[in-house]
């Protein structure tokens, strides 16, 4: 754990994971970025929308046994929607995003794009396109394109491996499975990622300090 | 602490104020006042489509909450759809922070609970597909298209919109697909009993047969559940049956006498024992046998008299045999033994009392050696064997007890039948033989 003073405001400015290089001052919302000796401004972050998602920072949970914090979050928009991905930070280091879209949760985790691909990843990877219900296999799952989206980066909080300025540009395309298993491709015009993992509810997180939200009762396999 | 659950936005249409349920989630919102079409995916509310009309009154009035499955959810969206302006349904969109949207539709028959799924479904075979293992028909294939809104959603929704559609169905749970060129989703609909859409103030509607419409293609036959609970009460009965037949029917050890009687003379009373019934009640069978008579009829009353308080059970017993000639050739009838049973007798000690004469036959006279001397005293005497056990077994009480049982059950199988073609014959799947019996009506 690292603590610092904030360069722009002062205030205390603490990274939990060693291995995420970006934080947003929670205070004055510049994103304070780890550099070799010390932390430096990176400009500051725009301000999130009023949302009734029941997940904040601060909400800890479990999957697969392994106990996770939620330490930061990026929201996405585009033309017809917005969406969370809040990004876990587990006991033994390694993060995760849980993405929040239309009530309905997955959790994933990157996967390196190396080795030999599905040939949408790899035509995606290389900037190129793909259409609603190509099939792709990944780790032995057969996928198909469920959703595809051109999304921009409306606003974060909290810890983050990358510094996530609104206006940030990406493609995002969702593939499902018939097992609840699931998977996320993105590319920002530079860079391409890939995350699996599957389709999981509030409940199965076992989650603790969900936000509590006027009229509404936390469940009780939150309380 | 707890963070405000509603945000409130002006409707630049009309300057009301529309409370927004599901803020960052919902993308349209379609004013309660002017039911113009909002845009809230962005700070700045925008217009899609300016209306200036009263919105419609609904069976379930947007903001009602009830509780479902053991979740609290609030109504906050609400569409009519039909199917090219025919077969119009309802649909209303539910939501809680803390579980998400689910659906509640209805087409008037009955009310279904919908959740989407995030799985596909298993391809099983032609027209069967499997969720969580349990498999579902085709029933219903078309395009459905958005009539009316209001409300919030978490998708650009409009008046107009087109989506493919194509249901399959099992008792009580229907897998429904949308699909456009851009998505494709799967919910499953599961049918609410009339108790349950109580929770959400709506009256339940009249089901199959009262309604004078068809059955809804995923509810189960009425019939189904009792047919089921028939069937295992008539096996159980049946087995109780059986159980019983071998307990009480089980016969004691039997106790034999024999009694010999002079045709022609009086009746002959004798009485034996003791004879011992051990169980609380049960059956006694008593059986006569007088081996070798021809021409002669023994009339036998037995009385079973318990030592103790008199009490007497009484039966009677005829044995009989006849034989002759006549132009068709030789003939014979009736039987040299009677078996005779006494349904309940309680414990005790017992004698048994037996009255029994025997009398000649001389009707068809001539090929009778003793037809001459019908009442001479020379007669030779005849023996009467009796045998007497507890237990006994009433076939005809068996045949009637499994009538009672079959005759609920074939009744239930007639109206399930009916309740199964009345549904099927709705599907665009349906099977030939239903079609047939639709031409015939």
């Amino acid at each position: 754990m690292l603590s610092v003073n904030c360069p722009n405001c002062g205030a205390e400015v603490v990274f939990r994971s060693p291995a995420l290089p970006v934080k947003v001052c929670d205070y004055c919302r510049t994103a304070v970025t780890r550099i070799d000796d010390g932390v430096r401004a990176a400009g500051e972050m725009a301000v999130l929308p009023f949302d009734v998602s029941p997940i904040r920072i601060g909400t800890r949970g479990r999957f697969d046994g392994q106990g996770f914090d939620v330490i930061g979050r990026v929201r996405w928009g585009w033309s017809d929607g917005a969406w969370n991905e809040w990004l876990l930070l587990f006991a033994d280091g390694r993060d995760a995003w849980l993405g929040e879209a239309m009530g309905q949760f997955m959790l994933l985790f990157e996967k390196p794009l190396e080795g030999s691909l599905a040939r949408v990843v790899s035509r995606l990877a290389k900037g190129g396109d793909a259409t609603i219900g190509d099939k792709a296999m990944i780790d032995g799952i057969d996928y198909q394109v469920a959703d595809i989206k051109d999304a921009v980066c409306i606003a974060c909080e909290g810890e983050l491996p990358f510094t996530a300025p609104a206006g940030w540009k990406v493609k995002s395309v969702d593939f499902r499975s018939n097992t609840g298993a699931c998977a996320s491709f993105q590319h920002d015009g530079t860079e391409a990622s890939l995350y699996t993992g599957r389709y999981v509810t509030l409940a199965e997180l076992h989650p603790q300090d969900l936000r509590a939200l006027d009229g509404w009762t936390i469940p009780s396999f939150a309380a | 602490m707890s963070d405000p659950a509603i945000n409130a936005i002006t409707c630049p249409a009309c300057g009301g104020t529309v409370e927004m349920r599901a803020a960052g989630y919902s993308v349209t919102i379609v004013c309660q006042y002017c039911s113009s079409v909002l845009d809230v995916a962005n700070p700045d509310v925008r217009i899609i489509e300016r209306y200036q009309e009263a919105a419609r009154a609904l069976a379930i009035p947007l903001g009602t909450r009830g509780t479902l499955r053991d979740v609290e959810w609030e109504a906050i969206g609400y569409l009519g759809r039909s199917e090219g302006g025919y077969y119009p349904w309802e649909e209303y969109l539910l939501f809680n922070p803390y579980h998400g949207y689910r659906w509640l539709t209805t087409d008037g028959r009955g009310w279904s609970f919908g959740t989407m799924l995030t799985a596909t479904p298993d391809y099983v075979s032609h027209g069967v597909l499997s969720v969580n293992g349990e498999t579902y028909d085709a029933f219903f294939r078309g395009d459905a298209q958005v009539d009316y809104v209001l409300g919030e959603f978490y998708w650009r929704v409009a008046a107009g919109e087109q989506v493919q559609t194509a249901d399959y169905v099992r008792p009580g749970t229907m897998l429904s697909f949308e699909g456009n060129e851009s998505e494709r989703n799967w919910t499953l609909n599961e049918l609410l009993s009339p108790k349950e859409i109580r929770a959400f103030g709506v009256d339940p509607p009249r089901p199959w047969p009262g309604s004078g419409r068809p059955p809804l293609p995923h509810q189960p036959s009425p019939y189904g559940a009792n047919l089921k609970s028939f069937l295992k009460l008539g096996l159980i009965t049946f087995a109780a049956l059986i159980f019983i037949i071998i307990l009480f029917g089980r016969k004691g050890e039997p106790q034999a006498f024999t009694m010999a009687l002079t045709p022609g003379r009086e009746a002959i009373s004798q009485s034996f024992g003791p004879i011992m019934l051990p169980r609380p009640r049960q059956a006694v069978t008593i059986s006569a046998e007088a081996p070798g008579i021809d021409n002669l009829w023994v009339d036998i009353d037995y009385a079973l008299v318990d030592r103790k308080t008199q009490a007497s059970y009484e039966a009677y017993g005829l044995v009989e045999h006849y034989s002759g000639r006549d132009s068709d050739g030789a003939w014979s009838e009736g039987s040299r033994d009677k078996t005779t049973k006494l349904a309940v007798v309680p414990a005790g000690t017992y004698d048994l009392v037996v009255d029994a004469s025997a009398s000649r036959w001389s009707g068809s006279g001539s090929s009778s050696s003793y037809a001459t001397d019908g009442w001479s005293g020379s007669e030779p005497s005849v023996s009467l064997d009796i045998r007497i056990a507890p237990g006994g077994f009433f076939l005809s009480n068996f045949w009637l007890a499994l009538i009672v049982v079959i005759v609920p059950i074939g009744f239930l199988l007639w109206r399930h039948a009916s309740f199964e073609t009345a549904r099927r014959n709705e599907s665009d799947f349906a099977a030939s033989d239903s079609d047939d019996d639709e031409d015939d009506e």
